[in-house]
């Protein structure tokens, strides 16, 4: 495929205010927490934030890794869970009747107050925090598949009928394809929705993971360990957020709307 | 009704052909009575298309004109196969039509391309879902066929790399890869700018030679009707039914030189006529 240039005066261009927003806001933080004076158990400045993180390396290591497994497990599960249920809501007239209502009840339902019961139900190890974590994530990989699948091109059905072609074919070769610019939207959502569940359910109940590592460096009125924790937490969103994103780009190479146009 | 169907046209009087085998052989299509309706919720019917007969020869290109709203797609949805009549038949070299048929291509409006796959592989596509073989041979048969709509060296682009005009030849060659005989084209350059659809029609003159295919065509332009077909079949809306079929007795190939001569000026002028209830249904037969 063509290869897009990163000339350096580009990248300078759209870097450079980022990172200068960046800076002056981390300045005027540290010089406000000094100034003013703010306890280090109430606001730490980020020098304070800086020593946090290099000291727990371990912890924060260790943590993460418990964090990032339910996170990913239940993100695996609930795209392929998404896909599958997604496909047979939207191609099966009963199960479209019988299953749909009861999701959409589901999905209206405030999951996260179900948290502390299915600790209960699932134990303190990693299955309560997958098993939460499949819960939120599930939806938006679902919905947008069902919405995807639905928006094929009746005139695209309609050209592959004139060829006689089976069901399956018209899914494969037209919908499915339609529905992946949807689905990789909602996977961008579940693995969020995902990572912050899996961080609520160790809150409630665990002995790993960040959730838990929050609860305690809260409970020590640990402010600085507490904001190391989240910018960890946020750099592996984005990573996963632009991991995503890259991965559409290849995938979705046809939604690019940049394409040279070659006239007849 | 029957008035309706009088007015047809049937083709070319067979007494001077001496040989009887072509008084029997069927026409390529042939639709007797053919009619759609459609209910609406409150049980109101709504007619689309009352009764209509048509025979199409082999080998004959033919164009519908017509308001919208004058069945004109529907009609072709029918002989598709796409949509089932109400009532009446529609046979395909005799046999009655049941469902798509894999002798019968369709160039729609829009180019429908999957923005997915590549030019080539918008063409291969019937060739897949029919699951023809030897794969080799029709992918040689698909890059010739897009060399003579003049897509040569396009074979790997993505549609959204390809203006209307060309999305539009590479629907054309789509329907030409299988051995579909009879195509049918729901005004497929009706979005085109006059110069890109002047050009089209002249192209697909030559195709139409070149392949020996039967050609249904609908479109709403007299003049573009006039241009391609041997017979034109004006049909009239509410309820949309067949008024005439006009018989376009042009020597071919055809240029658009031809299109101001007072000969096609006056077929034009006819055709104009009877979309407009003025005129009478004459000068079928020609």
């Amino acid at each position: 495929m063509r290869t897009r240039a990163y000339p350096v005066r580009r990248v300078l261009l759209q870097g450079l205010p980022v990172i200068a927003t960046f800076a002056t806001l981390i300045l005027l933080w540290q010089l406000a927490v000094t100034m003013f004076r703010v306890p280090v158990y109430f606001v730490p400045a980020p020098t304070d934030v800086l020593r946090a993180l290099a000291l727990g390396r371990h912890l924060y290591g260790q943590n993460l890794l418990a964090t990032l497994y339910s996170t990913i497990v239940a993100f695996v599960l609930a795209v392929t869970l998404g896909i599958v249920l997604g496909a047979l809501v939207s191609e099966i007239r009963w199960i479209w009747r019988t299953l749909y209502p009861v999701l959409i009840a589901f999905q209206a339902m405030p999951r996260i107050a179900l948290t502390p019961m299915i600790v209960v139900w699932f134990g303190f190890g990693y299955t309560s925090k997958i098993v939460v974590g499949v819960f939120s994530a599930f939806f938006p990989v679902f919905l947008n598949m069902v919405h995807g699948l639905q928006t094929a091109d009746p005139d695209q059905v309609a050209l592959m009928r004139s060829f006689r072609a089976s069901r399956s074919q018209i899914f494969w070769k037209i919908k499915f394809p339609t529905a992946l610019p949807f689905l990789l939207a909602g996977a961008n959502i579940a693995i969020i929705f995902s990572m912050l569940s899996v961080i609520v359910a160790e809150f409630l109940g665990s002995n790993i993971g960040m959730g838990f590592l929050i609860v305690n460096q809260s409970a020590q009125m640990d402010a600085a360990g507490v904001f190391a924790n989240i910018i960890i937490l946020s750099t592996v969103g984005l990573v996963f957020h632009y991991g995503l994103q890259y991965i559409g780009r290849r995938l979705l190479f046809w939604t690019e709307s940049d394409g040279s146009r070659v006239n007849a | 009704m029957t008035a309706s169907r009088t007015e047809i046209s049937k083709p070319e009087p067979s007494h001077d052909a001496p040989s009887t085998r072509e008084v029997v052989s069927p026409p390529l299509l042939d639709l007797v009575d053919v009619e759609k309706t459609y209910a609406t919720l409150d049980g109101e019917r709504i007619i689309a298309l009352s009764p209509t007969d048509l025979q199409v020869k082999a080998g004959e290109f033919i164009c519908i004109v017509g308001p919208s709203g004058c069945g004109k797609t529907t009609l072709l949805n029918l002989i598709s196969g796409l949509i089932r009549p109400s009532g009446g038949e529609i046979r395909f070299r005799g046999v009655p039509n049941e469902g798509p048929s894999a002798e019968i291509g369709i160039v729609f409006q829009k180019p429908v391309l999957l923005a997915w796959r590549s030019v080539i592989e918008n063409v291969m596509l019937p060739i897949e879902v029919m699951n023809l073989r030897p794969r080799q041979q029709f992918q040689e048969k698909a890059r010739q066929l897009l060399a003579t709509v003049g897509l040569a060296g396009f074979e790997n682009r993505y549609p959204r790399e390809l203006s209307g005009g060309m999305q539009q030849r590479a629907a054309i060659a789509r329907t030409l890869v299988y051995e579909s005989s009879l195509l049918l084209m729901d005004e497929p350059f009706a979005a085109l700018d006059a110069m890109t659809r002047e050009e089209l029609n002249l192209e697909l003159m030559r195709i139409w030679k070149l392949t020996g295919r039967t050609i249904l065509f609908v479109t709403h332009n007299i003049p573009e009707a006039v241009l391609l077909s041997d017979r034109v079949v004006v049909m009239t809306p509410r309820p949309g039914k067949i008024k005439a079929v006009v018989a376009v007795p042009l020597e071919r190939p055809r240029t658009l030189e031809l299109m101001g001569t007072a000969r096609f000026g006056d077929i034009a002028n006819n055709i104009r006529s009877l979309l407009y209830g003025t005129g009478q249904t004459q000068g079928q037969g020609a």
